[in-house]
């Protein structure tokens, strides 16, 4: 669930820096810092494409619990 | 004598029991009743258990027969009426003849089914089962669970052999873009009776692991149009409404919706647009990242472009402007320098003026001051006679009336107006020189001078200042 969050945020957050970088109201200063952020962020989102991290012998594991 | 009792054998009594009955009941009747156990035999017979039930219970029971023939026959028709075959537990409209076997018994013997009967008592039970959950609140529960950004963990209930759950997995795995899903198949049965049961125990594993999915959905295809009066099972309908992730149906048919596809998350005609749909939720993740890329490498671009141009257009300004600004200086300085070397020659002349005018006035003013000193001078001068003889008459006065008073202070005047002056060894007489009696002491009045005896000394006490 917490990754599930993490990636949903990390969505959010990127399309927030895009706006606020569309807007043109980033200083030249803050640019470097927000599209360090924003790479890091479509890395996260991309990689939640195209990976699984699930794993059928755990959940078969819990449902026999 | 009593007379013998008769006695029967027990087929005289069936036959005669048989006769009755067929003579009786001696043709067909249309009767409603619930088919509870369907009962059917390796030859193909059906002796299923007819029932009529009253607020759950069972008030009428009775064993029907359904002979091979006639059951094909009927089955035929449900398939292309009711899209199901026949099912227990529902109730039927069956053309029935009361039998009775010598050795059965008594049974209905079923010769025909109104397939459109049935076809109403399913549409009644899809009305019913809305109904009901519309009365639970449950209609529009599981659509109003959120749908997750990207559902990428899907629970599949299907059956390993169903031609849609290849499909679905075949369009969500053979995907263009690389897109991954992760995927546990929860096997069910997904028609006829067994999926009601089958499909809710599923869900209910699901539920268990459900923090390991974040979809489930419910895939069939390719096992024809019958058997799916199960998806208007109230049970199952519930099962799916209420459950806590969202269950998409994709359970590939073309008769009428079933409540199960109403109520779910959203339903898809095949399991193929099911997959589509999937793919497109990634798609709605990957475009706005892949559009934040472009743009943000676009804008950072234009923002550089535009500091660095505002940059060099600075320094071009800064260099003219600085330039402007020195020579303005160097104006200022100039005009400074002429306006000092005037402005010192204008204040020079001035003061030379000044001084000439001073000059002047201190010659003019120094001849009128002599000149008033010297009248005044004159002036005293000619009154200094006047002055001086009222001055010493004034003097003489003064001394004169200063004489009169020291005269009068003279101590003869005194000692005219009658007072006398006592001494005692020429010193006057008091507390430091006292007299003793038989003292010699001596008085002196203005016109004598007495020697006298002390006969008497009394102290005066009186102070005086």
């Amino acid at each position: 669930m917490s990754k599930e969050i993490k990636y949903t945020e990390a969505f959010e957050e990127l399309q927030q820096i895009v706006a606020d970088i569309e807007d043109g109201e980033i200083s030249v200063d803050e640019l470097s810092v927000k599209v360090k952020r924003a790479s890091e962020l479509i890395k996260v989102c991309k990689t939640k494409l195209t990976s699984t991290e699930e794993d059928v012998n755990q959940i078969l594991k819990e449902l026999e619990e | 004598m009593s007379q013998e009792p008769k006695i029967f054998t027990l087929q005289q009594v069936v036959s005669s029991i048989r006769k009755t009955i067929e003579e009786r009941y001696n043709r067909e009747y249309w009767v409603k009743a619930e088919m509870h156990k369907l009962g059917q035999t390796r030859a193909g017979h059906c002796y299923p258990e007819l029932v009529q039930k009253e607020d759950g219970k069972i008030v009428a029971e009775m064993r029907g027969t359904i002979w091979k023939h006639s059951f094909d026959r009927i089955n035929e028709q449900f398939m292309a009426v009711v899209k199901e075959p026949l099912k227990e537990d529902t109730t039927l409209l069956m053309k029935v003849k009361v039998n009775f076997h010598e050795i059965y018994g008594i049974s209905l013997q079923i010769n025909d089914i109104d397939p459109n009967y049935a076809l109403g008592e399913l549409q009644r039970e899809r009305a019913e089962t809305l109904k009901k959950l519309q009365k639970e609140n449950l209609l529009n529960a599981n659509q109003q669970v959120p749908f997750p950004l990207l559902p990428k963990r899907i629970a599949v209930i299907s059956a390993e052999s169903s031609k849609g759950l290849s499909d679905f997995m075949q369009t969500i795995e053979l995907n263009n873009w690389n897109y991954k899903f992760f995927t546990m198949l929860f096997p069910a049965t997904l028609q006829g009776e067994k999926a009601e049961t089958t499909i809710i125990a599923q869900l209910e594993r699901i539920k268990r692991v459900r923090e390991h999915f974040d979809i489930v959905v419910i895939v069939r295809g390719g096992g024809g149009e019958v058997g799916m009066s199960c998806y208007n099972n109230f049970n199952l309908c519930k099962a799916i409404a209420s459950f806590p992730i969202p269950v998409l149906t994709g359970i590939g048919h073309s008769t009428n919706l079933t409540v199960a596809e109403m109520i779910s998350y959203r339903n898809a005609i095949t399991p193929t647009e099911l997959g589509d749909f999937l793919i497109q939720a990634f798609h709605e993740f990957s475009v706005p990242i892949k559009d934040a890329v472009k743009s943000i490498k676009t804008q950072t671009i234009r923002l550089l472009e535009v500091s660095k141009l505002t940059l060099s257009k600075t320094s071009t300004s800064f260099s003219a402007v600085a330039t402007g600004a020195l020579s303005k200086e160097k104006f200022v300085l100039q005009e400074f320098r002429n306006g000092l070397h005037s402005g010192a020659l204008r204040s020079l002349e001035f003061n030379k003026e000044r001084v000439r005018r001073l000059e002047h006035s201190t010659v003019s003013s120094g001849r009128l001051m002599i000149q008033g000193q010297r009248n005044g001078l004159t002036r005293t001068a000619e009154q200094l006679p006047s002055y001086s003889s009222s001055y010493l008459l004034k003097e003489q006065n003064n001394l004169d009336r200063l004489v009169q008073s020291i005269r009068l202070m003279d101590p003869i005047n005194v000692l005219n107006r009658g007072f006398s002056i006592t001494t005692h060894k020429g010193k006057t007489i008091n507390a430091s020189n006292k007299v003793q009696l038989g003292d010699k002491i001596s008085t002196r009045t203005a016109n004598f001078t007495i020697e006298s005896e002390v006969t008497a000394n009394k102290e005066e006490n009186e102070q005086r200042d």
